[in-house]
C-alpha cells in the first residue's frame, strides 16, 4: 500500500502545513487532517500491533469505532495511551509513537505469538487455570501479561485541569449529520433551547465526506449553511468535539467535551475536557451508522479498511490509501467507494459482491465480479494480491489496499443505556434503535433509515414534534431534493472458505474460529461467548465487532440473529478518561474542607491541625522545646486540670429547636425526659436509633418555654438533622416544631479548669459567676466584652469545673483571644482534641469510640437515662433478648498491670490463662490515653459482662503491634471518681 | 483589645479578598465580578404549624412585604425575603445593629414563626457579569437559563458538594449564600472555575 494525499480537494487548508513525528520520524500534515489522514498521507500503513498475537495493524476506520490505530499520543506527564489516531486533530508539533511492540513497530519479538496461536484460543486465558497451579504464576501469568497489552499510562501527575458543569436544554441531539442538523434546526426555528453535540470538530458528520447534492448545493454546503444559521439562534448551542457518551434515568445525558484536546498544551486558564451532564426535555439520536467490517483471511492486516473510510480518506482529507483498490462488498456501499475512488484517478481493479445475483449498480466503470468472495489477503510487508473464490477454484487478483462493507450497525448504543435491547431490521439486516418513547427518539441511520432523504426528513419531524412537545410551536420544513441512493444487502458474517485467520474483533484478536469453538464448548449464549472469547471488550466497545459476533453465533447455533440478540449496552460510549471523571474535585479539592470561626485564634496559636471528617480541629498546639505531640499534650492537660485551658469546640453540632411541641418532640427523639427541664438549664441527652442502639449524644439547653438549643457529636451533626426531619415529617407532622442548623452562626469554646470562672469572669459584662447564679448544667445569655450576646453553658466534658461558651462567629476570634488575655495571669493554655480526648478518657465519658454504632445505652453504663415513664424511638427494639443479654460487651475501664505498658486500642481482650483465639474473645480496647494526672496508661473497653469484672487481670493481646500483656479491669473513671473537680 | 471598636465583626473570607483582577481578562474587562456582601443581618423563619398566612400577613405589615412564593425571593425597603426550603425563608438586611434584626422579628412575628440569627453563619458571595451564568453552570444543576431561573428567583443546591442558596438579584448578576466554614474552600473553587471568563473581586 502507498498512500499519498491527493493534488487537489479535501476539507484541509494546505496552507496550513503541520510539523508531528510518529515514533519519532518526522512527518507533515495539514490543518483539517486527523493524525489517521495525515499518517496514510505519509505512505505509513503499519501503526499498530495487536493485542494477543501482535499482527501488524493499520487503520481500519476514519471514526471513533477504530480498533487497531490506538497509539500513545504525547509526552512525559502528558502521555496518553490508546488514543484512536482517526480521533486525534492533528497539531503542528504532535507526536506519536505505537505501543505493544519491542523492540520496534517493524520488527517485533511478540509476534511469534501467533506461533503459539494453538495456546491463545478462546477461552485461552481461563483455560490456563486448569493447569497446575504452579504454572499459573510462574509461567502463565507473566508470558500473559507480558505478551497482551496497550500503551503504557504515565506515572506523573496529569498537569491539565478538568472541569464539570451543567448544561439545560428543550431538545439535545445528538449528531451533526444529515439527520441531526435537520433535527436541530427546525426545533431551533421554532426558538428551543437546542444543543447540538457531535464527536468531530466540524459539524456535518457523513455529509463531510459522502458526494451528496441536496437542494442543488454539495452536501458539506448545505451543513455549512445550516451550521450559519444554527449558530445566528439566540437559544441553540453548538457543542462540536463533545462525545454524548451516557443515556441515564430522568433524561440525563452524559458528554465529555474536548475542549483543548487538539493542541499541544490547553490555553492558559483553559481546561482539557469538560464533563458535562445534560438535562434535555426531549432527546435525539442522530449518531448515523458504522459500517460493517467483513471477516474474512487476513482482513485485519494494514491496507484493509471500511469502504466509507475510504471515501472519508478520499473525500474529506483528500488522502489515498494506495494505488489500486479492490472493493469486497454485500451492499451498495462498496459500489459508492469505487465511484468515489474512480473519480479521483485512482484504480479499482474489481468490485468483488458476494451475492450472486447482485443487482446491477454503477460501480463507476470498474470490473464487478458478482458471487465472489475474498478468501485472503496476500502480500509482504504490504498488500500485494487478494485470493477469491466465485465458484471456480482459488483466483488471484493484484492490489495494494481492500476496501470492504458487510452493511451497517446503527449506532444505537444510547438509546439501549437504560436496558431496552435494540430491534433487528430484515430489509437493512442490521439492529436498530428501540423505541423509547418521545422523550428520546432516533432518526436516520441511527434508527436504520438509509437513505438521505430518509435523514432529513425524520430529523425534521424529530425536531419539531420535540420543539412542540418542550412548548413551542413546530412544524417540519419541506425535505430538501436530493438524490437518494437505494440500499440493500445480502448478509455475509464470515467467509467460510478459506483458512487463514478471519478477525471478528480486531482489537481482542478474536477470530471466527474463537467463536465457533466456544459454541462448541457449550457458551452459546452470546454474552457467555463475549466473556469467554472477550469479543467486544476491547476499548471499541464492541463497535466493529459485536454485530458479526452475533451473526457468527446464530448461524453456530442454528438461530437467527434476531433471536441471538447483542450484549448489553452500557455507558461509556467511548473510552473516557479518569481526569474528566475526577474533575476538578482531587487532591485538596477531593472533599470540602470546614473551617471553625477560632481558626485564625488556633493558627495564632500555632496548632497543628487534622482533618475530622471535613473539619480542620486543632489538634494539639506545640510549644518550642517540646519534642513530640504527647509532650504538648500532657502539658496542655496539667495546665487545664491544674488552671485553666481554652478548647475550640465548634465543631459540635448545634440546631436550634422551637416551636409549642419542641419539648415534646425532645422527649420522643431522646430516651431520657425534657418535659422537666427548666428555662435557662441544659441536661445531657443520649439518642437512640429505632433498633435500639445509641445513636448520638450531647448536651440540649432550655432557653425558653418552646426554644432549645440542641449539641450533637462532630460526627453525627449532619445525621441527627437529617433524622429529625425525617422523625418530624414522616412520623409526627403533627408536631409544632420548627428546627434548622445553627452550627456555624456560633463559635464554640470550653473553658475548663480550676480557674475557668475567674478567666471568664472577667469578660463578662452583666453576670456575677457564682454557683447560686451560674450552677453545674446553668445555660443563659450573657453579654461580653462590651454588648455582644453570647451564650453560656456551665457543662464539662473533662470532668473541671468547665463553661462553654458561644458566641457569633465573626466575634470568635477576638473573644477568644479576650479570653487568652483575661488568663493570662493564670497561664492560660490552649488545648486540641487530644488533650480533649485524654481528659474525657481520664473521666470514662463514652465516645466515638465507643459510640460505635454497635452498643445500647446498658452496654455504656447508660441505663439509667431510658426513661420508663414515655416512648421514645428505639424503646421497643432495646429490648429485645439479644440487646438486654447479659453477656453482651459492656464499657469497662482499663489500666495495664505493669504501671509502665502502653495500652493500644484495638488490643483484644482475654481471661487469664486462654489461648489467642476467637472463642476465647472477652472484646477489646475502645479508647487509650496517657493520663498526665495518674503518670500511666489507661483505657476504655468495650468487654463481656465488663461491669461484673472489675478487678479482674485479663490478657490483652494485640497481633497487630505484638503486644501480649497483663491488664486490670476497673471502673471506667480513672480520675477524680468522687467528681469533686467538677462542683469546685 | 477590649475597646468598642474590637466590636467590628471578622470577615470570613478577608485573607482571600484581595481586590484585583485575576485570569484571562479579556480587552472587553472581565467576564466576572465577585464581592462578599458583609456584614448582614440574616435570620431564617421557619412558619409554625398553620401558621403561614398569618407569619406572611405579620410580615407584609412590618415590613410591607409578604412571604415569597416557593422558589422566589421579593424585596422590600428595608428587608428581603428569600425562600429557602418548605415554609422557610431567609430575612436579610444591612446595616443593623448586632442581633437587631433577629429581635425585630422575633417580637412582630408573633409567634407565627420561629426565627433563628444565621447572621454570622453564612457568607453571601455577589457574582456578576457577562459570563456569571456561564460560571454558576460549572457547580450546579440548577438551570439558570432567564426563562427557568427568571429575576428573583431563588433555590438551594449544590456548587463542589457544598450547599448553596443561590438568588437571581439582577439580569446577569446572583448572589450565593453557603455556611461560613466552606467558604475558603468554595472561594477557591469559585475562583479556580473562573479563571478562564477572567475574574475581578471588587
Amino acid at each position: 500500500m502507498s498512500g499519498h494525499r491527493l493534488s487537489q480537494g479535501g476539507l484541509i487548508d494546505r496552507s496550513a502545513p503541520l510539523k508531528f513525528t510518529f515514533d519519532g520520524k518526522p512527518y507533515q500534515g495539514f490543518r483539517g487532517d486527523t493524525l489517521a489522514s495525515a499518517i496514510l498521507a505519509n505512505g505509513v500503513s503499519l501503526v499498530g500491533r495487536s493485542f494477543k498475537y501482535h499482527r501488524p495493524r493499520g487503520i481500519m476506520t476514519a471514526s471513533s469505532a477504530e480498533p487497531n490505530a490506538l497509539v500513545e499520543l504525547r509526552e512525559g506527564a502528558r502521555t496518553e495511551p490508546n488514543t484512536r489516531m482517526t480521533m486525534v486533530e492533528l497539531y503542528d508539533g504532535l507526536i506519536a509513537k505505537s505501543q505493544n511492540r519491542w523492540p520496534s513497530l517493524n520488527f517485533d519479538i511478540g509476534s511469534i505469538n501467533q506461533l503459539a496461536s494453538p495456546i491463545f484460543v478462546a477461552g485461552f486465558y481461563y483455560k490456563t487455570f486448569m493447569w497446575p497451579k504452579a504454572f499459573w504464576e510462574k509461567l502463565y501469568e507473566p508470558m500473559i501479561r507480558r505478551a497482551a497489552g496497550l500503551g503504557r499510562a504515565t506515572h506523573e501527575p496529569d498537569p491539565d485541569r478538568y472541569e464539570k458543569a451543567y448544561a439545560h436544554c428543550d431538545v439535545l441531539v445528538i449528531g451533526a449529520g444529515p439527520a441531526g442538523l435537520s433535527a436541530a434546526v427546525t426545533a431551533g426555528r421554532a426558538g428551543a433551547r437546542v444543543l447540538l453535540a457531535d464527536e468531530g470538530p466540524v459539524l456535518g458528520g457523513s455529509l463531510l465526506y459522502e458526494n451528496e447534492e441536496i437542494d442543488a448545493t454539495s452536501g458539506s454546503d448545505w451543513a455549512q449553511e445550516v451550521v450559519a444559521e444554527l449558530v445566528s439562534l439566540r437559544d441553540v448551542t453548538l457543542m462540536p468535539r463533545t462525545t454524548v457518551f451516557g443515556w441515564y434515568d430522568d433524561n440525563i445525558f452524559g458528554a465529555v467535551e474536548r475542549v483543548a484536546d487538539h493542541k499541544m498544551v490547553p490555553g492558559p486558564h483553559e481546561p482539557r475536557q469538560r464533563y458535562w451532564r445534560i438535562l434535555a426535555k426531549r432527546a435525539i439520536l442522530a449518531t448515523g451508522a458504522e459500517e460493517r467490517a467483513l471477516v474474512f483471511g487476513g482482513n485485519d492486516r494494514p491496507g484493509v479498511m471500511l469502504a466509507s473510510a475510504v471515501r472519508s480518506y478520499v473525500n474529506r482529507y483528500a488522502v489515498s490509501p494506495g494505488r489500486t483498490a479492490i472493493v469486497f462488498t454485500n451492499n451498495a456501499s462498496g459500489y459508492r467507494t469505487s465511484r468515489d475512488l474512480r473519480s479521483k484517478g485512482i484504480r479499482v481493479a474489481a468490485v468483488m459482491d458476494s451475492r450472486k445475483d447482485a443487482p446491477k449498480l454503477d460501480s463507476g466503470g470498474a470490473p464487478i465480479v458478482a458471487g465472489a468472495v475474498i478468501t485472503r489477503v496476500e502480500g509482504g510487508r504490504d498488500i500485494e494480491r487478494v485470493a477469491f473464490e466465485r465458484g471456480r477454484g482459488q483466483e488471484r487478483l493484484e492490489c495494494d489496499f481492500v476496501a470492504m462493507s458487510g452493511g451497517f450497525n446503527p449506532n444505537v448504543h444510547l438509546a439501549c443505556h437504560r436496558g431496552a435491547k435494540p430491534e433487528w431490521k430484515e430489509d437493512i439486516q442490521a439492529f436498530s434503535a428501540p423505541r423509547n418513547g418521545s422523550r428520546f427518539v432516533a432518526v436516520g441511520a441511527a434508527n436504520g433509515s438509509m437513505l438521505i432523504s430518509q435523514c432529513l426528513r425524520e430529523g425534521a419531524e424529530a425536531g419539531a414534534q420535540a420543539a412542540n412537545e418542550a412548548g413551542f410551536r413546530s412544524k417540519a420544513a419541506p425535505t430538501p431534493l436530493t438524490k437518494d441512493e437505494s440500499y440493500n444487502i445480502k448478509p455475509l458474517w464470515w467467509v467460510k472458505e478459506g483458512s487463514s485467520k478471519a478477525f471478528v474483533d480486531f482489537q481482542n484478536d478474536v477470530t471466527a474460529k474463537d467463536i465457533l469453538l466456544t459454541v462448541q464448548e457449550g457458551y452459546r449464549h452470546v454474552e457467555l461467548t463475549k466473556r469467554y472469547t472477550t469479543l467486544g471488550m476491547a476499548t471499541d466497545g464492541g463497535r466493529m465487532s459485536g454485530i458479526n459476533g452475533s451473526g457468527i453465533v446464530a448461524e453456530a447455533t442454528g438461530k437467527s440473529i434476531a433471536e441471538v440478540g447483542t450484549t448489553t449496552f452500557r455507558p461509556y460510549y467511548t473510552p473516557v478518561s479518569f481526569g474528566v471523571i475526577a474533575g476538578p474535585f482531587k487532591g485538596h479539592h477531593f472533599q470540602p474542607v470546614r473551617q471553625t470561626p477560632l481558626h485564625e485564634w488556633a493558627e495564632e496559636n500555632g496548632a497543628v491541625f487534622v482533618e475530622t471528617g471535613l473539619w480542620m480541629r486543632s489538634s494539639w498546639f506545640p510549644r518550642k522545646g517540646e519534642s513530640d505531640w504527647l509532650e504538648s499534650v500532657i502539658r496542655e492537660v496539667k495546665a487545664t486540670r491544674e488552671s485553666v485551658g481554652l478548647c475550640d469546640v465548634s465543631t459540635l453540632g448545634k440546631i436550634d429547636i422551637q416551636g409549642s411541641d419542641a419539648a415534646e418532640f425532645l422527649n420522643r427523639v431522646y430516651c431520657n425526659g425534657w418535659n422537666t427541664l427548666e428555662v435557662g438549664k441544659a441536661r445531657y441527652g443520649l439518642m437512640l436509633r429505632e433498633d435500639g442502639i445509641v445513636f448520638d449524644d450531647g448536651t440540649t439547653s432550655r432557653l425558653g418555654e418552646d426554644h432549645f438549643f440542641m449539641t450533637t457529636t462532630t460526627a453525627n451533626a449532619a445525621r441527627v438533622m437529617s433524622h429529625l426531619e425525617f422523625c418530624h415529617q414522616a412520623l409526627w407532622p403533627d408536631l409544632d416544631v420548627q428546627y434548622v442548623s445553627v452550627t456555624e452562626q456560633w463559635a464554640q469554646m470550653a473553658v475548663a479548669g480550676p480557674m475557668a470562672r475567674r478567666s471568664l469572669q472577667k469578660i463578662c459584662e452583666n453576670v456575677e459567676l457564682n454557683d447560686q447564679t451560674f450552677p453545674y448544667l446553668a445555660a443563659k445569655e450573657i453579654k461580653i466584652l462590651g454588648g455582644v450576646t453570647a451564650r453560656l453553658f456551665r457543662i464539662s466534658f473533662s470532668g473541671e469545673h468547665a463553661y462553654e461558651l458561644s458566641v457569633p462567629a465573626d466575634y470568635g476570634n477576638m473573644t477568644a483571644r479576650a479570653l487568652m488575655h483575661a488568663g493570662r495571669e493564670f497561664g492560660i493554655t490552649p488545648y486540641g482534641v487530644e488533650a480533649l480526648s485524654v481528659m474525657r478518657i481520664e473521666k470514662g465519658h463514652v465516645a466515638g469510640g465507643e459510640l460505635n454504632g454497635t452498643t445500647t445505652a446498658t452496654d455504656l453504663g447508660l441505663e439509667r437515662m431510658m426513661s420508663k415513664k414515655k416512648d421514645y424511638i428505639g424503646r421497643m427494639m432495646a429490648q429485645r433478648e439479644e440487646m438486654t443479654r447479659k453477656d453482651r460487651e459492656m464499657v469497662v475501664g482499663i489500666r495495664p498491670v505493669n504501671q509502665n505498658d502502653r495500652l493500644r486500642a484495638g488490643a483484644h481482650i482475654l481471661s487469664k490463662g486462654d489461648a489467642a483465639s476467637m472463642e476465647n474473645d472477652q472484646g477489646y480496647v475502645s479508647s487509650v490515653a496517657f493520663s498526665p494526672m495518674l503518670g500511666r496508661w489507661v483505657g476504655l473497653a468495650l468487654c463481656k459482662r465488663g461491669r461484673e469484672r472489675h478487678g479482674e487481670i485479663v490478657q490483652l493481646f494485640d497481633g497487630v503491634y505484638g503486644v501480649h500483656l497483663e491488664a486490670e479491669l476497673c471502673d471506667p473513671v480513672h480520675y477524680d471518681k468522687e467528681n469533686r473537680k467538677l462542683y469546685a | 483589645m477590649l475597646s468598642p471598636t474590637s466590636l467590628d465583626r471578622s470577615l470570613p473570607l478577608k485573607r482571600h479578598l484581595k481586590q484585583g483582577r485575576y485570569g484571562t481578562v479579556s480587552a472587553d474587562g472581565p467576564g466576572v465580578r465577585l464581592s462578599v456582601r458583609h456584614p448582614l443581618a440574616i435570620a431564617t423563619i421557619i412558619a409554625r404549624k398553620g401558621q403561614e398566612d398569618k407569619m406572611s400577613a405579620l410580615l407584609e405589615t412590618h415590613y410591607g412585604i409578604a412571604a415569597p412564593q416557593p422558589g422566589r425571593m421579593v424585596k422590600g425597603k428595608e428587608l428581603v425575603l428569600q425562600w429557602c426550603g418548605a415554609d422557610q425563608y431567609f430575612a436579610i438586611t444591612e446595616g443593623r445593629g448586632e442581633g437587631a434584626l433577629y429581635e425585630d422579628l422575633r417580637s412582630c412575628l408573633q409567634g407565627s414563626a420561629s426565627v433563628s440569627d444565621q447572621s454570622h453563619g453564612r457568607v453571601v458571595i455577589e457574582v456578576s457579569g457577562h459570563k456569571a451564568r456561564a460560571l454558576l453552570t460549572k457547580g450546579s444543576a440548577v438551570d439558570f437559563h432567564p426563562r427557568e431561573f427568571p429575576l428573583e428567583a431563588a433555590a438551594m443546591t449544590q456548587m463542589a458538594h457544598i450547599g448553596v442558596h443561590v438568588t437571581r438579584t439582577a439580569e446577569d448578576s446572583f448572589e450565593l449564600s453557603l455556611f461560613r466554614g466552606f467558604s475558603e474552600h468554595f472561594w477557591e473553587w469559585l475562583t479556580e472555575q473562573a479563571q478562564e471568563f477572567g475574574y475581578e473581586v471588587v
